[in-house]
């Protein structure tokens, strides 16, 4: 479970809170939105690589003699 | 005429403020998404939140928030700026960022939360970015609902893990 420190100035008590499973489902969904994020980002990121690596495979084509 | 105090109490006045800097309990931020100051009494005026060494398990940015009853997550006026060979900066309205990637860097300084009237509250301070050899400055403002009781430093994501280091605050009226 995910969990917070929390530190009572006035009596000096630390302790681990872990989350409810109402803040848990919160956070599993958000680091669910984060990895998808992630994700799409990086697919993104491979095909604008492979366009680009396509487009210079073409030109350098054309240029060829 | 001199007034000397002499004993290992604490020294209050007669709206419970205790004279001089109060520290907190200095916690390891090794684990938990957040770590949370809490019981602030409600005669302080200034709040120091120091940081050593403090770093987290990815690149979100350290937050501090703070509130009056729970803590307080809208409404800030947060802007920071990190200086390196370059500079950069950022702005957040759900707390005052510390801006710049702790997972790959660790965080040490102090940042002072000061009372200016009412539930009126601003923040400044510097702080160092230990591997990148920068310096994070912070302003902001915010107005709490109520008294300032509790002071958090957390994540933007909220999702990122505190795996270094350790936090502290000092109060005072």
């Amino acid at each position: 479970m995910t969990h917070r420190i929390v530190v009572n100035v006035q009596t000096g008590e630390v302790t681990q809170v872990e989350y409810t499973p109402e803040e848990q489902a919160v956070h599993d969904a958000a680091v669910a939105a984060q990895q998808a994020e992630a994700e799409a980002k990086a697919l993104a990121d491979a095909q604008a690589l492979a366009q680009a690596q396509a487009a210079q495979q073409t030109a350098t084509q054309s240029t060829t003699p | 005429m001199s007034v000397t105090i002499d004993g290992s109490a604490s020294v209050t006045i007669n709206n419970g403020a205790v004279l001089g800097i109060t520290s907190g309990t200095a916690v390891a931020s090794t684990s938990g998404t957040s770590i949370d100051f809490t019981g602030i009494p409600s005669w302080v005026k200034r709040v120091t939140v120091m940081l050593s060494g403090v770093s987290t398990s990815g690149s979100s940015y350290v937050l501090i928030r703070i509130g009056a009853g729970s803590v307080d997550s809208t409404s800030y006026t947060g802007i920071t700026a990190v200086g390196w060979s370059g500079i950069a900066n950022y702005s957040d309205t759900s707390g005052f960022p510390l801006y710049y990637n702790t997972n790959t860097y660790t965080l040490s300084g102090a940042m002072v939360l000061t009372n200016i009237s009412s539930n009126i509250w601003v923040i400044s301070g510097t702080v160092a970015m230990t591997g990148l050899n920068g310096v994070i400055m912070t302003g902001g403002t915010k107005t709490l609902s109520g008294t300032l009781d509790r002071v958090r430093i957390t994540t933007v994501n909220g999702t990122d893990t505190f795996d270094a280091g350790s936090i502290n605050i000092l109060y005072e009226g």
